[in-house]
């Protein structure tokens, strides 16, 4: 990544037509970049304080359009550098020139996330914070909104200090009986050290649990449609999504490869996958599609499995659907109008009769839904940060330098003080790491890499 | 006036070990102090080592200075410290005779070609166009020099305290260097005060030893140098088989440049141990305004990893008790050193003080302790080769720049010593890096973070602590000790061949399986040692069986360090440009900026581990150096 210092600008707001887009424009020109275009009452380099300017943009004698101009003088901007921001109406092309105007003018296109490096580098966000700017921004729901503004509050960023600072406190101890004689100053007793142990193991199982949850919020839950040939399993998908968007047939295979569609369901990002109908066959690309099915299912956080109720649960669909965990998964009984097989009494799963073509059912298949990814989620609690990818890895190897660590000093063999220290040095610095304390040129750049341009 | 190449002012620890480093090297070498039979003195405790400490002795052991050797062939008391926490943190200290650890090394360096000794008081350095020209001693003379070393200590406006007497002084009955000091000051060097000190004397008749602890040393005495592990393995050997009686055995044996010295003991005095009683607490708590220290005489910060005993009572109030060592300061030497009672209360006070210790009710003193508060220099102003960023060719070394111990200023006098004859040579510098030795760890902590206190080493000041060990340390240095040349080359050879045996060792036990384990596998099994395994190699000494074990039991921890090492060091080699200003490097924070203007660190690697310096900070200097050097291209 390029941590250049001059003044970058980029559309801010999503492209396509819209009420108003913002071009935003920051570093040490910016003021007098915009004062170039800026016909009003005030120019932005006049303007020592933040100020709302109104005013035409215009390039040479031409008006592009009126405009409101927001001026962040540094030090109190999101970048801690001059900032400009134009409102302008919203459209492609007016966004478009007035940028090409700035740019002209000697501003550089900013990369993604420049804006929020910059922040970083000039030391408004710490980097746990920095990537709740980016988590905020692809939120698609008010819950993965309310847990990245927490992030950006700097919720993780305590939590994680407090485990860094407990850390480094064991080590104090451990260390006092390292660099001074038992003479010089008494051993901090065993069984101290080690409740602490189990303390900071405990917080960290914490921060990790919330890993799940964190995926969820961010990337959706992931819900695979599974089930026999023919049984609905497409028309299921497009009901959910109210489109036509698989292709359905009386003819059983139709659905050869799994499919992917994004809904919100209440707030609770979905990732759904349609999938290619279990069955024995000989033609190898089903049985492709086949192992794919198996394959999503897996990984996914629920499972709906459609029979045909006038045909009821089948040997097959009973030795398969023992193997599936009931917190997991959903047992839907399609095409209720065609007759009742009592056979699918025997399976423990939660249950819903349907008629998918009619919609009938589907409010219940939602409910059950929401149901069930609210037990995954803590909803009930306060909003709270939750851990990223990022997070996840680090502090799972904090983690195991914490085992490690701990199993040292339970079973006391001469010389364990030294090689417990260097477990819990290690786990000190990945959590420095997460912090963004330890510097770590990659790290910032896989960090930043994930903004879009504009923030 | 005869002009040197190099001058080393003070002949303590550190200048000792300067001036021979600097003569050894070929330069022609003065040592100016303030009497030739106080060279090498050990102004307060009598002994060398100990934990960390005991690191810094082996390596400079292992690069060729003194400290070492003269420790191990003066000692009285042999100990190994630590010896149930693992080889990376045991120590070695050395009790020694306090009359023949001076002498030796006196004897050394009159015997040391190229290297003069004036006894004289230097009251100014000579400067030309920042430059380092010489000095100026208090008659008023010039002695020129290509290169000068200041190793003052605690001399440099030194004063000291007993209760609410004081003098000028840099040690008890000697004076303080009060004009270099100011002289320093006008230069510009930014100086503050530290304080530290040491306990009275006591008669060794005056105790009562029935009611202490006895502490014996070790049998046979852990050494630091392996020219005198040698000679002890050999004379035990003959002196045994001819009846000598013991002391007089190495008498005549040892010949430092043709003068034998000391007895090099087979026989050792044991140390006491006592402690205090409430009684003591409660004689220092009601005299407590009466002491230099808490009367607030004394400005300066004191040591806190060894502090008076004023400070002990005043800081850990719940505890009814502390140790006191009962240390004797040599053969032929009355004194006894009470480690553990270091105060500046008032000689009377003092003494009922001592008296209220078990075994001391009779204690007869011989002198009183003291508190002595001193001029440092703040040694962020230096390189990593000690040389003063400020004046070319000065180098600072010793106490002077904030350390604790006779170790600490040994391990920078060596390295200034080696330095300056480096530069006049147009060498490259000799630097240690922290993943090196712990005297790497030593001059870049005082040179990149500077120090509040006096700076005392412990082992947890080393990130790489499990590969800087002290049986490893002549095998680590192996390389630099050959360059230097300081190390005869059959001890080189020796070492040589003992790491050539160790390894081809690991490389058998990893590559022989027993059981379905291979031997290295079962060495790292705790509790398992290298004698515990099936197929041992016989050839191999006892050093080598336990270097090899090390080896094997710390391996995985070893390579987790080497990882970290390669990792930090590309920052390392990102060097600074001297002309970078910090006021222009956009987005900095103040804070950086302050505080990499005081440093001027050398490189990237250096800059990112000053305190406060943050890693978003790094980075903008990393792209602004790109950029300079770009422009420049």
């Amino acid at each position: 990544m390029n941590y250049e210092n001059d003044t970058i600008a980029a559309i801010a707001t999503a492209p396509g037509e819209a009420g108003i887009a913002v071009v935003r424009i920051s570093g040490n020109k910016s003021l007098s970049i915009a004062d170039k275009f800026l016909a009003s009452n005030k120019k932005p380099s006049q303007c020592k304080r933040p100020a709302l300017l109104h005013g035409h943009f215009r390039f040479e004698d031409e008006e592009i359009d009126e405009v409101l101009v927001l001026v962040m003088p540094k030090p109190k901007s999101y970048t801690k550098e001059d900032i400009v921001e134009i409102q302008c109406h919203g459209g492609y092309l007016v966004s478009q020139r007035i940028l090409r105007c700035l740019l002209a003018a000697g501003a550089r296109m900013a990369n993604p996330g420049e804006f929020t490096a910059r922040a970083f580098l000039n030391g408004r966000l710490d980097l746990v914070q920095a990537e709740a700017v980016a988590d905020l921004i692809h939120a698609q729901t008010e819950r993965a909104t309310k847990s990245a503004v927490e992030q950006l509050k700097g919720d993780l960023s305590q939590k994680l200090d407090l485990v860094y600072a407990n850390i480094m406190d064991i080590i104090s101890d451990l260390e006092s009986g390292l660099d001074f004689s038992e003479e010089e100053a008494p051993p901090v007793p065993s069984v101290y050290i080690r409740n602490r142990m189990t303390v900071i193991q405990k917080e960290i199982e914490e921060l990790i649990s919330t890993h799940d949850e964190g995926t969820l919020l961010r990337e959706g839950a992931r819900v695979v449609i599974s089930g026999k040939p023919n049984v609905g399993k497409s028309t299921l998908l497009n009901k959910l999504l109210d489109s036509e968007r698989a292709i359905v047939s009386e003819i059983p295979g139709t659905t050869r490869d799994t499919i992917e569609e994004r809904i919100v369901l209440d707030g609770f990002p979905i990732i759904l996958t349609d999938t290619a109908g279990l069955r024995d066959t000989e033609c190898q690309i089903e049985a492709e599609g086949i192992r794919r099915t198996m394959y999503q299912i897996d990984r996914a956080n629920l499972h709906i499995y459609i029979i045909d109720a006038s045909i009821g649960v089948t040997a097959e669909d009973k030795t398969f659907l023992e193997k599936q965990d009931p917190a997991r998964s959903i047992l839907v009984r399609n095409k209720v109008d065609l007759g009742t097989n009592k056979t699918s009494e025997i399976v423990k799963l939660d249950c819903i009769d349907a008629i998918l073509v009619d919609k009938q059912g589907l409010t219940e298949i939602k409910d059950m839904l929401k149901a069930k990814l609210e037990m995954h989620l803590n909803v009930r609690d306060e909003p709270h940060s939750t851990i990223s990818e990022r997070h996840y890895k680090a502090l799972t190897i904090v983690r195991c330098e914490l085992k490690e660590a701990d199993r040292l000093v339970r079973e006391i063999v001469d010389g364990y003080e030294v090689l417990a220290v260097e477990h819990l040095r290690t786990a000190a610095e990945t959590i420095g790491e997460i912090l963004g304390k330890n510097y770590h040129q990659d790290l910032l750049d896989s960090v930043f890499s994930k903004f879009c341009i504009g923030k | 006036m005869k002009k040197y190449q190099i001058i080393v002012i003070g002949g303590g620890h550190a200048g000792v070990e300067a001036a021979l480093a600097s003569a050894r090297l070929g330069a022609d070498t003065a040592l100016i102090t303030i009497g030739r039979d106080k060279i090498g003195r050990m102004s307060c405790n009598p002994s060398v080592g100990g934990l960390a400490k005991s690191h810094i002795v082996s390596e400079v052991d292992a690069l060729g200075g003194e400290i070492g050797m003269n420790a191990d062939h003066t000692g009285i008391h042999y100990r190994t410290l630590n010896t149930r926490k693992g080889p990376a943190v045991q120590a070695t200290r050395i009790q020694c005779d306090k009359n023949a650890y001076p002498v030796r090394l006196q004897s050394l360096i009159n015997a040391t070609e190229r290297l003069t000794v004036i006894d004289s008081l230097v009251t100014k350095l000579s400067i030309k166009r920042d430059k380092a020209n010489g000095v100026i001693l208090e008659d008023g003379s010039e002695i020129n020099a290509d290169a000068v070393i200041l190793a003052a200590g605690t001399f440099l406006g030194g004063r000291i305290y007993i209760g609410q007497w004081h003098q000028d002084a840099g040690r008890i009955e000697d004076r303080s260097a009060l004009e270099l000091s100011r002289n320093l000051k006008d230069l510009g060097f930014r100086m503050a005060r530290l304080k530290t000190g040491t306990p009275p004397r006591i008669h060794k008749d005056s105790l009562d030893y029935d009611k202490m602890e006895i502490q014996h040393g070790n049998v046979p005495p852990p050494l630091f140098s392996r020219q005198a592990k040698n000679k002890w393995d050999m004379f035990h050997v003959e002196q045994k088989a001819a009846g000598f009686p013991s002391r007089s055995a190495m008498f005549h044996v040892e010949h430092c440049g043709g003068i034998g010295v000391m007895p090099f003991l087979d026989e050792q005095l044991p140390c006491y141990l006592t402690h205090t009683t409430e009684q003591t607490h409660a004689i220092i708590r009601e005299n407590l305004e009466q002491s230099a220290l808490y009367g607030g005489m004394i400005g300066g910060t004191g040591v806190r990893y060894c502090p008076s005993i004023e400070d002990k009572i005043v800081k850990f109030p719940d505890r009814a008790s502390h140790h006191v060592f009962i240390e004797p300061e040599g053969w032929d030497n009355c004194r006894i050193y009470p480690n553990g009672t270091s105060n500046s209360l008032p000689e009377e006070i003092q003494k009922e003080m001592i008296q209220s210790i078990p075994g001391m009710e009779h204690a007869e003193f011989m002198r009183p302790g003291y508190a002595i508060e001193y001029d440092f220099c703040d040694p962020v102003q230096l390189k990593h080769t000690l040389e003063t960023k400020k004046v070319e060719n000065l180098y600072f070394a010793g106490q002077v720049n904030g350390t604790t111990g006779y170790e600490e200023a040994a391990g920078q006098g060596f390295v200034a010593g080696v330095n300056a004859v480096m530069k006049l040579r147009g060498d490259d510098p000799f630097i240690l890096g922290r993943e090196e030795a712990y005297i790497g760890v030593l001059i870049d902590d005082l040179v990149t973070k500077g120090t509040e206190e006096p700076y005392r080493m412990f082992t947890s000041r080393a990130e790489f602590r499990l590969t800087l060990r002290q049986d490893n340390a002549p095998f680590r240095l192996l390389d630099k000790a050959r360059r230097l040349g300081l190390v005869g080359v059959d001890v080189l050879d020796e070492l040589k061949g003992i790491q050539v045996n160790v390894e081809s060792e690991i490389d058998r036990l990893q590559k022989t399986f027993h059981a379905g384990a291979s031997l290295a596998k079962m060495l790292r099994r705790p509790g398992i040692g290298y004698a515990d395994l099936p197929d041992r190699n016989s050839s191999l000494s006892e050093e080598e069986m336990q270097l090899v074990e090390t080896a094997v039991k710390y391996a995985g921890y070893i390579r987790r360090e080497h990882d970290r090492i390669e990792s930090v060091s590309t920052l390392d080699k990102q060097l600074l440009p001297k002309e970078i200003d910090y006021y222009d490097v956009p987005s900095l924070r103040r804070e950086s900026r302050e505080k990499l203007t005081r440093v001027q660190p050398e490189n990237l690697g250096q800059a990112a581990r000053i305190s406060g310096v943050n890693p978003s900070d790094i980075a903008i200097i990393s792209v602004y150096i790109k950029r300079l050097k770009g422009n420049k291209d």
